[in-house]
């Protein structure tokens, strides 16, 4: 399905969406980030500092309440969460790559019962690229485009005044039908136009992943490079990489006590990251990744090496955000390409 | 204005003479006009070393952390180019006695009236434009875009911190580039003397901190980038424990966890609450924690507020010399306050 | 919320045995399931127990498969979470989750000789594939246990070691000479080429010490083990146990599920991050 939505008549589309909370970028404190979408939303945005990943795997999820008196035995309450149908507005096609790399995660082995929850009311309508939103960014190296439609559920094209929407997934569908008369048909002349605009924006020039094809292997042969330590050199530790990575998903899990006596708290699942010092210690004090060498390798070469060998796909999507976001330069395009060129 | 080429054939000098064994510097990355921390450690690689307004880092944190590493040896000296406020950085960890003085050679680089910019106020004033270099002229600070270059006022783009330089002149340096000048922009503390004038009540402050914080993704680039957090178990922060073989099981079972993991409003403010008294009498303004964060909370005016009691209530400066005791670590007989003397 | 994979069952505490005492104190409890609940579980197996309020660790199940009435544990007192479980008492109720992992493949060792090789606890994560052995004597070939500590009191199982003699060669060691110990004293490792067992049609399974592994898979070797002869665990931190969190991530594997047990055929081809 596809169809024009003159840009004056999105929020009207927003509101029309019965039943649906709608989400769009918008720029707080200097911070543009996905809040509930205003009455006159407008996406006129950058990418936004963190991904849209927090709607389904958020970074703080209660599993469970527990609560037990001395000498008795605990009671557990499981806390399920119950989000609703939610509607994401102006998600950019590497975000929306992120995706189902997410979905393959949670679902693998066993199915994650909380992201499950979060996620199957969740739709996302893009917003196609016409240019890097930021020298830092390299989909087309990685396998995407600024145009790329996976894990979205609509996709829109900016043509001047009017958006062009294509209806990716049948959750898609509904959400443009439930526009109605807002959108008119898309004829030959608009097709030829957003045809043209993507052509254009394929064509706008990335820095990119020199071979991503061969990056699992060159990662594989080059795994004991004194390069991860050089790269590593002034690695701070801190989580900006992986918090802000649309396709990070490791987690701790802790009990946070609320209160002594009846003994109260909750089991609660919080962001995590390979980049901290502790992630792999031992309670033995033991660490397999003690060096910031070995924690940036494995960064990244879960991303361009291991998941591709656990699913067939890159994981990086090549938004770009850890490398213009990184405190002292580390930068993933130029570390793969340096320890896939070193061998 | 710094001659680069003497700072190379300084650094090339001390490197072959075997005066330091490393120089902690800025190269020009991969990152378009971004500068970022190197150590290197053979003369040839002097002339890689850059100085221009992306200099941002903190260089002495590099050392703190080389100090951790099994490789450390006291005694040769490790080169680290400091502008004034890194200087001053280095002053409050040897008052600390992080290092000693022979420990570390610094080579002072004076930001001379001019200073680092802020990427935020860049990112506002061209909107959509990466400049590939940015440089100051004296006046304005210059960026090359592909289109031409830039030339904006230094007001417009320098960092706050820098605006209000307290000291621009690296005091503590083994060599200096650049000539001592007076400031000639804003006093120390203009920042939050506005953000007192804009947030007056109690209750309007508490509503902008509490917005702030909750923001906050607790991905500790705040702490991790900060010269003064080189504690090896923080206590603000219940996941990094020290832990060694000999950690005995009691100890790990009877940490308190101060703070929870979680990213919520009111441990978050406890993390940045705590962290911003730790560094009460010892934060010399270099402001990486605000220039690092993802979510932009305005952590430079935690951070000076308590720099601000520490002058007003007891006429310290941190960072002004190395034989000055701790504000923390001293008393004074006239102390203000009874309950100390 | 039968699927929700993150809340544990509850399960008391039967019966402590303390095993070892000192600094790293290793107690057995035995856990049994309450509300009817209960899972069943394979040889080397894991299972997460958790103490409210403390959090929760993984634990191997060192009890055998085929016993269904309790699952047993041996736990070391090294962390938050396994201090706690050392200041429990019976009659106390726990939470567990599991079994997480893959297990030993006994099945496919019949008619084969074995030769089990533990270490400090890491007796406690080939226990069940020794019951196992033992409860199915004639299926296996010869059954040779070496096990060792730092010292006599540093030996768990003591009891049901000495029980195992007759259907089983067991070689004890300590690490340091003492009065009245008649037994090898040196390392495991040492002890394993002083009795030299052969690699004919034979399996070696070993557990213990990161340095004791290391050594021991060199000495098999020597005696002529093939990798493929050789198993192990490994236990990285781990938080989830449904290859998720990300913590016990070595090379592609999560080893919450592609291990604990491995070949050593598979172990070497993994980054060495363990």
């Amino acid at each position: 399905m596809e169809a024009i939505l003159d840009k004056k008549n999105l929020n009207d589309w927003i509101a029309a969406l019965d039943g649906w909370d709608a989400y769009a970028p918008a720029l707080e404190d200097g911070v543009w980030s996905y809040r509930p979408a205003s009455a006159n939303a407008a996406l006129a945005h950058p990418n936004t500092v963190q991904p849209p990943k927090g709607f389904a795997f958020p970074q703080r999820e209660i599993f469970f309440r527990f609560e037990q008196i001395k000498g008795e035995a605990p009671r557990l309450t499981p806390v399920q969460p119950e989000p609703g149908r939610r509607v994401v507005f102006g998600v950019r096609p590497c975000d929306g790559r992120a995706v189902p790399r997410m979905d393959r995660v949670f679902a693998d082995h066993v199915d994650d019962g909380y992201y499950r929850a979060r996620r199957k009311d969740l739709a996302y309508v893009g917003l196609a690229c016409h240019k890097p939103q930021s020298r830092h960014c390299f989909c087309k190296s990685v396998g995407g485009s600024p145009v790329s439609t996976e894990g979205l559920d609509v996709l829109l094209t900016d043509l001047g005044e009017r958006y062009f929407a294509l209806a990716v997934t049948d959750v898609g569908k509904a959400l443009m039908q439930a526009g109605g008369a807002l959108f008119a048909k898309a004829g030959a002349s608009e097709r030829k136009a957003v045809e043209q605009a993507h052509a254009a924006a394929v064509a706008q020039p990335q820095r990119g992943v020199a071979d991503a094809a061969a990056a699992p292997a060159a990662l594989k042969a080059g795994f004991d490079s004194p390069l991860w330590e050089e790269l590593a050199q002034g690695c701070i530790g801190c989580g900006i990489c992986t918090f802000l990575c649309p396709t990070c998903h490791c987690f701790d899990i802790n009990d946070e006590v609320t209160g002594a006596a009846p003994l109260k708290g909750q089991r609660v699942r919080t962001w995590d990251t390979c980049q901290f010092p502790d992630f792999t210690m031992h309670s033995s004090g033991h660490n397999p990744r003690d060096t910031l060498g070995s924690r940036l390798r494995q960064r990244v070469s879960h991303k361009f090496r291991y998941f591709h060998e656990n699913f067939g796909m890159l994981q990086c999507t090549g938004c770009g955000r850890c490398v213009s976001q990184c405190p002292v330069g580390i930068d993933i395009v130029q570390v793969v390409n340096r320890v896939a060129g070193s061998i | 204005m710094i001659d680069l080429g003497a700072l190379h054939t300084q650094v090339r000098d001390i490197l072959e003479t075997g005066e330091v064994r490393a120089v902690v510097g800025w190269r020009r990355g991969s990152r378009g006009m971004l500068a970022e921390p190197v150590t290197i450690a053979t003369p040839e690689e002097a002339e890689t070393l850059v100085w221009d307004p992306t200099c941002f880092h903190n260089l002495s944190l590099t050392l703190v952390e080389e100090r951790k590493k099994p490789s450390w040896r006291p005694g040769k000296p490790i080169a680290v180019v400091a502008k004034g406020c890194d200087a001053r950085s280095l002053t409050v960890l040897m008052q600390e006695n992080c290092f000693r003085r022979d420990e570390v050679y610094v080579i002072g680089v004076s930001c001379a009236g001019s200073g680092v910019l802020d990427e935020r106020k860049l990112a506002q004033r061209l909107p959509g434009v990466e400049p590939d270099s940015a440089a100051f002229d004296g006046d304005a600070f210059v960026c090359a875009t592909a289109g031409g270059e830039d030339r904006i006022p230094a007001r417009e783009l320098m960092a706050d911190r820098c605006l209000e330089c307290r000291d621009a002149h690296p005091k503590l340096n083994n060599v200096v580039f650049g000539e001592a000048q007076p400031r000639a922009f804003d006093p120390p503390f203009a920042a939050l003397a506005r953000f007192e004038q804009e947030q007056v009540g109690v209750a309007e402050r508490w509503q902008f901190w509490q917005r702030q914080f909750e923001r906050c993704i607790r991905c500790f680039a705040c702490r991790s980038v900060c010269p003064m957090c080189y504690c090896e178990e923080c206590v603000v922060d219940s996941i990094n424990m020290a832990v060694g073989a000999d950690t005995t099981a009691a100890e790990k079972a009877n940490r308190i966890r101060w703070i929870e993991r979680s990213a919520s409003r009111a441990d978050n403010i406890g993390y940045h609450m705590t962290r911003a008294l730790h560094l009460a009498g010892r934060c010399i303004d270099c402001a990486e924690c605000e220039r690092v964060c993802p979510v932009n909370i305005p952590l430079r005016l935690l951070n000076n507020k308590l720099e601000r009691e520490a002058r007003v209530a007891f006429g310290y400066e941190p960072g002004a010399s190395i034989d000055l005791p701790a504000l923390v670590a001293s008393f004074r007989d006239d102390d203000p306050n009874h309950f100390i003397r | 919320m039968g699927d929700n994979i993150y809340l544990p069952q509850l399960a008391r505490i039967a019966h402590i045995k303390e095993e070892v005492g000192g600094e790293r104190a290793i107690k057995t409890f035995r856990l049994e399931f309450e509300n009817g609940g209960g899972f069943e579980h394979a040889c080397g197996q894991c299972a997460m127990l958790s103490i409210f309020g403390r959090g929760e660790s993984m634990i191997s199940i060192a009890s055998a498969p085929h016993i269904k009435d309790y699952k047993q544990f041996s736990i070391m007192r090294v962390g938050r979470v396994t201090a706690a479980f050392h200041e429990l008492a019976v009659g106390d109720v726990v939470g567990i989750r599991g079994p997480y992992g893959n297990s030993f493949p006994v099945d496919a060792w019949r008619g084969k000789n074995l030769v089990f090789i533990g270490g400090g606890c890491g007796l406690a994560p080939i226990w069940p594939v020794i019951q196992t052995a033992v409860a199915q004597r004639g299926n296996f070939g010869e059954i040779t246990v070496f096990y060792g500590g730092r010292s006599p009191r540093d030996i768990m199982y003591q009891a049901e070691l000495e029980k195992l003699r007759g259907a089983v060669d067991v070689h004890l060691s300590v690490d340091k000479q003492e009065e009245g110990w008649n037994a090898f004293c040196g390392f495991v490792p040492a002890n394993l080429m002083d009795k030299e067992p052969s690699p004919d049609n034979a399996i070696a399974i070993t557990c213990g010490p990161p340095i004791m592994i290391k050594y021991v898979i060199e000495n098999l070797r020597q005696l002529g083990f093939k990798d493929n002869q050789i198993y192990t665990t490994i236990e990285n931190k781990m938080k989830c146990g449904v290859g998720k969190c990300g913590r016990c991530n070595v090379g592609k594997d999560y080893v919450c599920v592609k291990g604990p047990v491995y070949c050593w055929d598979d172990l070497k081809g993994l980054p060495a991050e363990y």
